[in-house]
């Protein structure tokens, strides 16, 4: 029993700065929420690419996903902060900016994807459908299309929205003060280890479980039109 | 006037449409029947180029549509309206919102242009009080009448019908017909496929028989209902009628 009195102790260290670690879901959930929106503009950019008939756009559309789903994302981070701004001779960035940029990009191959099979999945007689009613290939696509494939892909968004939040905490190794990275500061400041790490641990399970909910909440209000 | 002058389309090695050739005359109402897999339906998805023939000349108002570029293709059909066997209504669309949407979009009609003239389509079709429902709770009778309408909302001179009942629940089958019948009688020029033959011997001027992607006849109802020239023809009715 004697490391739950360890633990007990621990906390009552640690608490003066519990605060601090919680109010880093802020930023947490900002670089989410960041890297979604350009995710998403870029995901329904590149699966256009992807399923158009330009071919050098549908290919390079490609390579961009398979690269940046082909590479470790921490490595992509490292990459955006440490190695271009040195070869570019770009002086000091603002890690937070590199990381919501790098997320951002990073999801958009993601999202491409997901878009990509959204698209395909609405039935071929809706483009028809639009063009015998005189519209062109783009209003159709964006009025027509594009509203059907996400409300079918809006699940999977959301997941894609949920990693994002949790994979976020790699954004602590560019010094970025995300919840992660305040667990980890104040741990070294106290030398303590388990509760300043728990304290983001629920915090990051219970982030994730209200998002699940609003999730389902935004899918029901989609389907009203079934 | 629609003309089709000897299309051919192929899907691949397979020969959908070998040398078809038809003339429609305003206030014509066409009916093309035939066994399944005759080219009845690819054949009319040619005539607004939702399938581009392989060889061949469409001419809508004599202006060739094989010849036109893409953007003119568009335009085109603005004066053609096409009704599908799976309605393909907008289903994030209100009914209202499916009616109004190509008329504000292509036409640039103001949204209570557009409105009123849902308002008075969906009347004539029977379902002024379907306007804010969404596609799914309707029968199919009902989506396929909203579609119909849809289309009208454009004015087109011309109607494609692309087995418009085929989808359809028998006891909904003549709601439909009723308005495309009433339609007919508007005078509105029409190509009808289909596999009602009452409704065909009733609203056609002239029927069109189409087997292995050719016309085998082409005659008056009344001339190819009561005696049809070739056996395939022949065939063909005794095996429906």
């Amino acid at each position: 029993m004697d490391f739950l009195i360890q633990l007990f102790e621990g906390f009552k260290t640690i608490a003066p700065s519990i605060p601090y670690i919680i109010n880093g879901v802020w930023v947490s959930l900002g670089i989410a929420l960041g890297a979604s929106l350009i995710g998403f503009v870029g995901g329904i950019l590149l699966s256009l690419c992807k399923i158009g008939r330009v071919r050098v756009l549908s290919g390079l559309a490609r390579a961009y996903t398979s690269i940046f789903r082909g590479t470790p994302l921490i490595l992509q981070l490292a990459i955006a902060y440490f190695g271009i701004p040195q070869l570019f001779k770009m002086g000091d960035v603002s890690p937070l900016a590199c990381a919501i940029l790098t997320f951002g990009l990073n999801s958009a191959a993601y999202m491409s994807e997901i878009i990509r099979s959204g698209i395909n999945a609405v039935d071929k007689g809706q483009f028809e459908a639009a063009k015998a009613l005189g519209v062109s290939y783009w209003p159709a696509m964006k009025d027509i299309i594009l509203p059907q494939a996400i409300k079918n892909i809006l699940p999977a968004m959301m997941n894609e929205f949920i990693t994002l939040t949790k994979d976020s905490a790699i954004v602590s190794t560019i010094s970025v003060t995300d919840m992660m990275r305040r667990s980890q500061i104040v741990a070294a400041n106290y030398y303590l280890y388990f509760p300043p790490m728990l304290v983001s641990f629920v915090m990051y399970y219970i982030i994730v479980l209200i998002l699940t909910f609003v999730g389902g909440r935004i899918e029901r209000r989609m389907r009203r039109s079934d | 006037m629609i003309k089709a002058e000897h299309i051919y389309k192929n899907f691949g090695s397979n020969h959908v449409l070998k040398d078809v050739s038809l003339e429609v005359k305003k206030g014509e109402v066409v009916v093309i029947i035939g066994p399944s897999g005759s080219g009845k339906s690819t054949f009319l998805r040619c005539i607004n180029l939702l399938e581009v023939p392989t060889k061949g000349r469409v001419e809508i108002d004599d202006q060739d549509l094989t010849k036109l570029k893409p953007k003119q293709v568009v335009k085109v059909r603005e004066k053609v309206g096409m009704v599908f066997q799976h309605f393909y209504l907008f289903p994030h669309k209100t009914v209202l919102d499916n009616l109004i949407y190509a008329p504000m979009k292509v036409k640039g009609l103001s949204k209570d242009q557009a409105v009123a003239r849902a308002r008075n389509l969906l009347e004539k079709v029977g379902l002024s009080e379907k306007e804010d429902q969404y596609p799914s709770r309707l029968s199919g009778g009902q989506q396929q009448r909203v579609a119909i309408a849809r289309s009208l909302a454009m004015e087109p001179d011309y109607m494609l019908f692309d087995e418009p009942t085929s989808a359809l629940d028998p006891e909904m089958v003549k709601e439909v017909l009723d308005v495309i019948q009433s339609l007919a009688e508007t005078g509105m020029t029409m190509i009808i496929v289909t596999h009602e033959m009452g409704f065909a011997k009733s609203v056609a001027n002239k029927v069109v028989f189409m087997d292995d992607g050719q016309i085998l006849e082409s005659a008056s109802p009344s001339d190819f209902f009561a005696s049809p020239e070739t056996d395939r023809a022949k065939n063909f009715l005794e095996k429906i009628l």
